[in-house]
């Protein structure tokens, strides 16, 4: 493992009744890099996902965050330090606003306790004008403004895709997970979510993402291919290319 | 604590327990075919039953053809409410939270309406088999109550037969199942989830009526009913009709246990207590199947 | 919907002369009405904002109301430690059982509310050397401020309307705040609050428990206003009661639990005049409620509210 590596997994593997996931994983994910996986459906891709942001718990296998180990850490937990997913299908919070979407992701960075929201405190009110403020701030960066006071639930896909990611960057993380970030998208979407995904690499995001899309996949530095639970081939997108076993696993050559 | 107690109270436990069960298959049902939580079905339970006492007391029915024309009464008045409210809501819809609130505002309805026709006394049917009592091991158990076990349990069994062997039990199955791909096959998927109705009309207004030659029949008696059915049915896992029986069973079972062992009058701390832990330790009820959460 | 300053200061002035306008009765239905309105705020936050069926709340009705009149009666001690007593038992149970209950999701959730609320009617039942069983507590003194002795409805609805303002104040608070926006979160999508760390299970808790100190409050409110309290007043059915307010009023809508409360208060009384099918109406009424406006009264004065406007004003 190399010391920069921000997420380790070490033979993490996992059961759902008799059949058989994930085997043994292990790979990592060193900061500052854009890193991918691949496989095709069935191979344990969003179960990894899952285990990876604490959904669920690996029957074995060890993950580790920062050099510290993610035991028993919620969700919650994962969040504040920094890891944060995306949903295959995005999940907006459909009756709030896009602005109060993203609003949504910026609760992290303040600590107002209930009692204090609900005397409506200075604290609070402060705390409150911060967080809109970011939020604003955000939509702006994300080309939002113009939906930002329209129910998330009116948005198209790409747009919803946008907006999650942008409700997940506001808070700032230091692991980025994305899983099939360009289902339902259209080409031109697909085109724009790359951008973003280069564009926050540059300015330091560390990605993790999943994508059944090869042109999508070239962003990543490293793309490791999952078949059936294992790790079968790892390197950049040209050498997967050209590896014998990915080939016979996705052609049957 | 004597044996004879102990035996007795364990009699009533699974005859009380029946009833519930009875109208927690009803509620079951329903909410298998519809995803709709029929808060009225104690409601059923008592028009059914109050049905039977009027065509029996007023214009002196042979029993048994008023204890039917009861039934019948329960599953049309089912069928009724779901074409007249049901379809509509559906039509439009109606989240889930909305489906529950029809529900409530229709038992408030039905419960006042019985009150307007009945007025408020309580109404006793003759037990089945006559006043006759056995007596086991000094424990007095009355004919009519082995008469309501024999029925529940028949109508449960045949539940699960119509469910799984006729025809249109396996396709009311198949539209709640999946209702686009019984479409498909030509099921006419509204008209199934009429009949859940139906059949849940029928199954409280038996549960109804078997229960008031024990308990007086009043306006107020439909709430009870309903809370009773709908633990029943959640313990036995909400989705799997049959499993209201198990439910239903441990309930009376629970209730009448803390009557000997307690007092009567925490009889419903007692069973709503356990039905609460139980919820809580298991959440796809006491059969647990495939894990079925409540919304 | 914005209320403009001229119809907030129209409907203030309605407001405070209504007591001194209408009959002894209808100032007592009023009272109820701001009572009921505080009950209600506190199902309509769950139902609203976190789309939590509450059927639990006579539970806490009951125990502020039996605080308070508990402490006025049998122990001599002023209002204000009976509504403390009954706010601070309200709050610890409904932590102390929401923590484990509120772990239930949708339909388990609200039918193990209302087990709890039928396990309560139960218990005042039965300790009656608290409650007094169904005879009750009787002779709770009205209560006086400042020298002012609230003795009439139409001075005792002042006191209840002002706390009530005062519960929506903070009600309003809490849905404009941070708070508000996780329990919105929470509502839309679990799993992706949980992703940005929204304590899902801590906030359910603690917004029940808030629930139950709006409950507590208007119980020791009653207690106050009716000088006789048993348990009858506390019952599944009132539980039932309060769960219909924020439906019928709309329950995301502060104006809509005044609607809601106005609506369960005054429609009996007005039906009653029709004898015993006065309920069948109101079971009716409930029932269109539900059928034609599925989001409540203000629910759909709001639409037709964006309609207009959208129609009056400029396209796009």
């Amino acid at each position: 493992m190399a010391a920069e590596s921000l997420l380790a997994l070490e033979g993490v593997g996992h059961r759902f009744g008799g059949l058989t996931v994930l085997r043994s994983v292990t790979f990592d994910v060193p900061e500052r890099r854009i890193v991918g996986l691949i496989g095709p459906n069935g191979s344990g891709k969003t179960t990894l996902f899952n285990i990876v942001s604490g959904y669920i718990r690996p029957i074995t296998g060890t993950i580790r965050f920062d050099g510290t180990p993610l035991v028993r850490d919620s969700i919650q937990r994962r969040g504040a330090a920094g890891l944060v997913r995306t949903f295959q299908t995005p999940q907006v919070f459909e009756k709030m606003t896009v602005l109060e979407n993203v609003m949504v992701g910026c609760c992290k960075l303040t600590r107002t306790s209930m009692v204090q929201d609900l005397l409506r405190t200075p604290a609070a009110r402060r705390q409150m004008k911060a967080i809109r403020e970011q939020a604003e701030v955000a939509c702006e960066r994300f080309q939002l403004t113009a939906l930002r006071h329209l129910p998330a639930a009116s948005l198209s896909a790409g747009q919803r895709r946008i907006l999650e990611i942008a409700r997940a960057v506001v808070g700032r993380p230091r692991l980025l997970l994305l899983d099939e970030p360009s289902s339902g998208l259209n080409q031109s979407e697909i085109e724009s979510l790359r951008e973003w995904i280069v564009r926050l690499n540059q300015e330091g995001m560390t990605v993790l993402l999943v994508s059944h899309d090869m042109a999508l996949m070239t962003v990543a530095d490293t793309v490791h291919t999952l078949y059936f639970g294992e790790i079968i081939a790892s390197g950049d997108m040209a050498a997967i290319q050209r590896d014998a076993r990915v080939r016979e696993v996705y052609l049957g050559v | 604590m004597t044996f004879s107690l102990v035996l007795q109270a364990i009699f009533a436990g699974v005859t009380n327990g029946l009833v519930y069960a009875l109208v927690g298959m009803g509620l079951s049902t329903i909410f298998k075919g519809s995803r709709v939580i029929n808060a009225m079905q104690g409601e059923f339970s008592v028009i059914g039953a109050m049905t039977t006492v009027l065509l029996l007391s007023q214009m002196h029915w042979p029993y048994p053809l008023a204890i039917a024309a009861g039934a019948l009464v329960g599953a049309m008045l089912g069928g009724a409410i779901e074409l007249a409210f049901v379809r509509y809501m559906t039509r439009k819809n109606a989240s889930e939270d909305s489906f529950l609130l029809l529900t409530i505002g229709l038992a408030l309805t039905l419960s006042a309406s019985v009150l307007f026709f009945v007025g408020r006394d309580g109404h006793l049917l003759p037990p089945l088999g006559g006043d006759g009592v056995f007596i086991l091991f000094d424990a007095v158990i009355q004919v009519h109550a082995l008469w309501l076990i024999a029925i529940a349990i028949a109508a449960t069994i045949g539940l699960r037969l119509f469910f799984h062997r006729t025809t249109l039990g396996l396709s009311m199955m198949a539209a709640s199942i999946d209702a686009d791909g019984a479409a498909t096959t030509g099921i006419n998927v509204a008209r199934m989830r009429t009949y859940t109705f139906v059949l849940g009309g029928l199954l409280g207004a038996l549960g109804g009526i078997l229960v008031t030659p024990l308990v007086a029949v009043d306006y107020q008696l439909g709430l009870s009913l309903t809370l009773k059915g709908f633990a029943a049915a959640v313990l036995g896992g909400l989705t799997n009709p049959l499993g209201a029986a198990v439910g239903g069973i441990t309930l009376g079972l629970v209730e009448s246990l803390a009557i000997v062992g307690i007092s009567s009058s925490y009889k419903d701390v007692v069973a709503f207590s356990v039905l609460i832990v139980i919820m809580i330790l298991m959440p796809q009820g006491i059969l647990g199947r495939a894990g079925r959460r409540g919304g | 919907m914005r209320w403009s300053w001229p119809s907030l200061a129209v409907a203030l002035v309605v407001w405070a002369i209504l007591p001194l306008v209408v009959s002894r009765g209808t100032a007592d239905l009023l009272v109820f009405t701001g009572i009921y309105s505080i009950a209600g705020l506190g199902i309509g936050l769950l139902l609203g904002h976190c789309g939590i069926v509450n059927l639990a709340q006579a539970t806490f009705y009951g125990i502020g109301a039996y605080a308070s009149a508990y402490c006025a009666v049998n122990l001599g001690l002023p209002a204000p430690v009976g509504f403390s007593v009954g706010a601070l038992v309200s709050m610890a149970l409904a932590y102390v059982i929401g923590r484990p209950v509120l772990r239930l999701t949708g339909y388990f959730l609200a039918l193990g509310t209302l087990a709890l609320s039928a396990i309560a009617s139960a218990l005042f039942f039965e300790w009656d050397w608290l409650t007094g069983g169904t005879l009750g507590i009787g002779g709770i003194p009205k209560l006086g401020l400042l020298g002012f002795a609230l003795d009439r409805p139409s001075r005792y609805y002042y006191f209840v309307w002002i706390v009530a303002f005062g519960c929506m104040i903070v009600a309003r608070n809490l849905v404009d705040s941070r708070t508000g926006l996780m329990l919105r979160a929470m509502r839309d999508s679990s799993t992706a609050a949980a992703s940005l760390t929204v304590d899902i299970q801590g906030l359910r808790t603690r917004i029940f428990v808030v629930c139950a100190l709006f409950g507590s409050i208007a119980g020791s409110l009653f207690a106050h206003h009716a000088s006789f309290v048993s348990t009858q007043s506390f019952t599944v059915e009132r539980s039932i009661t309060f769960l219909l307010i924020p439906v019928i009023g709309g329950a995301t809508s502060i104006p809509g639990i005044v609607v809601g409360a106005l609506f369960v208060t005054f429609l009996p009384e007005l039906l009653s005049k029709l004898g015993d099918f006065h309920q069948i109406l109101f079971g009716l009424a409930l029932v269109a409620v539900v059928v034609a406006l599925p989001n409540g009264v203000m629910g759909a004065v709001e639409s037709l509210w964006i309609r207009a406007t959208r129609r009056s004003g400029h396209g796009g």
